[in-house]
């Protein structure tokens, strides 16, 4: 029997903005601009609702924001207090479900509460409760929804932002979904857009007309997520808590850089420290994501699965490496690195069939007492060469 | 003597997971097929999730399809206009309200806008005016107003609601200090209202629905409630609506069908 899902998003708009206007509540009425300052390629990485309607976007040139909106205030972008306001909305959140997925410390949250009726009420009441906990507590007045699934939850408090709450009954879906255009649709790309609109279709209910095959003859494999979507079938499970606490290790680079041997420093000291955490876990890596900082506030994030699973320094380094060219796309001088391991598996405990080569067994031998050196004298006493190279 | 014509018993909302595992609705029972089956068992329900959420008319439309003419729907006013109100926003919440029930009022199934206040809700100046402006915002909708204080149980409120024909909701409530109490006054000709939520009386205050509406009303409960407060309000009526809330393990269907059944055996109504 299909177990029907609850599903709780929560969506806390300009979620830096909130959570900076907690701190300094006599902005709470000004316009607000989030960018690093000092930076003359510096863009937006965040604003508040009447900087928004003033025509400031994510993204922005900051002088040209700031041209736009004369009164706005400008503070900095401080994501690590962004990130222990994140912290502590899971933690309330955890207290309904272990099921609880978020954002890139982006003020979003899906909870899955299906079958916990018994113990806390209808879900409709929990999302009520979580806003109101989150409104007393940290002053963060999150919009919410509740639907059957992630998509549909999303799209929900799409339409009720910047406040207030949407409920999409079970079965009210494709009705729910149908007047909206298609792009508030999450999953698809814009290459389906533009094939989309070239067929005059904006509007999901347009492509509700469409079955399976007439899709295929367009999008030949992407036909099924299409057609699911548009109706709101949307399967992606809810990421358990577990999964949040992902290993990853940041690097803040003493100097915004763009020099390679600088870079590809901080890439080995991030690997070190996830590494040694996969090996203090018994496990290894098989997905990673590395995201770069630039001077100018803007982000850039790549992921990679890799060939071998790993939890050696020398080998990840050497699968991760292309990973750093592959995100570093701009000439814009960078200015923090996070390295995180997205997909970890168990360590192998069975033998392997075939003996490991003799240089992946040094390789091994040597990292092993890395490790007994870094426990019993400290992390710092002893370094890899290139770590020390700059 | 003159007795109700029609008494609509049910329960506060009917999509609750729960009442599959209670037996209520049979295995596999989807949300989305919850309501007709409902609709099998009971004549009306009241609308739990406007109050949570501003009605929007699209849905209310879809829900009127599902079930038979003659099934009653009573609207609960939604939060904004009783506890987490915007001093100067609720005149336009009251208009979107409006505007969200109108599919019910159009069919003629709108039983009642149930207008639920607060715990904290006393009888003092201000709340005193600001229900005054909020009946007026809402005269012509069929209305019920239940209390959860006792400073509102006297006299004067009771005129004034008889003066506008609106209906005073009788509760059933665990005997615990400064809750209103159980009465069996009738301030509008056209409709008695009553709630039952279970007489929970440890968990009434825990902040968790599941522990305050966890009760099951014994027969000899919904026996006195009969003789002493429902007969002599159905001969001042001429509707009844009467809804158990006590959800938790399928308690208020079962409650629900329970005070039909005796119901028809006093006589009251027929089956």
């Amino acid at each position: 029997m299909l177990v029907e899902t609850s599903v709780i998003h929560l969506n806390i708009a300009d979620f830096a903005v909130a959570v900076e206007r907690r701190v300094h509540p006599h902005l709470k009425t000004t316009p607000l601009i989030i960018a690093p300052k000092g930076s003359s390629r510096a863009v937006v990485y965040d604003m508040s609702e009447e900087a928004f309607q003033e025509g400031v976007r994510k993204g922005m040139m900051l002088k040209k924001a700031l041209r736009i909106c004369h009164s706005a205030t400008v503070l900095p972008p401080m994501i690590i207090r962004y990130e222990r306001a994140m912290k502590d909305l899971i933690k309330q959140t955890l207290v309904y479900s272990p099921l609880v997925e978020s954002g890139p410390d982006d003020g979003h949250l899906f909870i899955d509460v299906t079958g916990t009726s018994r113990l806390f009420g209808p879900p409709v009441d929990v999302a009520w409760r979580l806003n109101r906990n989150m409104k007393k507590d940290a002053g963060l007045n999150p919009v919410w929804s509740v639907a059957s699934s992630k998509l549909v939850a999303k799209v929900a408090t799409r339409m009720a932002k910047p406040v207030g709450e949407y409920i999409v009954g079970a079965g009210e879906e494709e009705q729910f979904l149908s007047p909206l255009p298609l792009n508030l649709i999450p999953g698809f790309t814009p290459e389906d857009l533009t094939c989309l609109k070239a067929f005059n279709f904006s509007r999901v209910s347009q492509v509700h007309s469409l079955d399976m095959n007439q899709l295929a003859v367009v999008f030949d494999d992407r036909a099924p997520l299409i057609y699911e979507r548009v109706r709101g079938i949307d399967r992606t499970p809810v990421l358990p808590a577990g999964n949040r606490q992902a290993i990853q290790a940041d690097y803040e680079l003493t100097e915004d850089t763009n020099d390679i041997v600088f870079l590809k420093k901080a890439l080995h000291v991030l690997i070190e420290q996830t590494g040694r955490k996969l090996r203090q876990k018994n496990r290894m890596v098989t997905a990673i994501r590395l995201i770069l900082s630039y001077s100018d506030g803007i982000q850039k994030a790549s992921a990679m699965r890799l060939t071998l699973p790993s939890a050696n320094d020398l080998d990840l380094f050497r699968q991760c490496l292309p990973l750093l060219f592959k995100t570093w796309t701009r000439r814009v001088r960078i200015r923090h690195m996070r390295l995180t391991c997205t997909r970890t598996i168990r360590q192998q405990i069975q033998m392997s069939l075939f003996a490991s080569g003799d240089r992946q067994a040094r390789q091994d031998r040597l990292i092993q007492s890395i490790d007994m050196i870094r426990e019993r004298f400290g992390p710092l006493a002893v370094s890899t060469a290139l770590a020390l190279s700059a | 003597m003159n007795t109700s014509r029609h008494i609509y018993t049910g329960t506060s909302g009917y999509s609750y997971g729960e009442w599959i595992d209670a037996g209520f609705y049979p295995p596999g029972t989807h949300s989305s097929g919850m309501l007709p089956l409902y609709a099998a068992s009971f004549g009306a329900t009241e609308l739990n999730y406007t109050w949570y959420q501003m009605p929007r008319a699209p849905a209310i439309e879809r829900m009127c399809a599902r079930v038979p003419d003659e099934f009653r729907f009573a609207a609960k006013l939604t939060r904004t206009m009783t506890h987490d109100i915007d001093p100067g926003l609720w005149k336009n919440e009251v208009a979107r309200y409006r505007q969200g029930i109108a599919p019910l009022v159009q069919s003629g199934k709108l039983m009642a806008v149930l207008i639920q206040l607060p715990p904290d809700f006393t009888r003092a100046l201000a709340n005193r005016n600001y229900l005054a402006a909020l009946l007026d915002e809402l005269s012509g909708l069929p209305l019920a107003v239940e209390f959860r204080h006792d400073s509102w149980a006297t006299d004067r409120v009771f005129t004034e609601l008889e003066q506008r024909k609106i209906t005073l909701v009788s509760v059933d409530e665990p005997p615990l200090p400064r809750l209103f109490p159980a009465l069996d006054i009738v301030t509008s000709p056209d409709l008695f209202y009553i709630r039952f939520h279970g007489r929970n009386t440890g968990g009434w205050h825990s902040g968790s629905m599941q522990k305050q509406f966890d009760y099951d009303y014994p027969d000899e409960a919904l026996s006195e409630w009969i003789t002493r407060i429902i007969l002599p309000m159905t001969a001042m009526a001429e509707k009844g609506g009467i809804f158990f809330n006590n959800h938790v393990r399928g308690q208020a269907p079962k409650n629900a069908l329970r005070l039909i059944a005796m119901m028809v055996k006093a006589g009251i109504i027929r089956r």
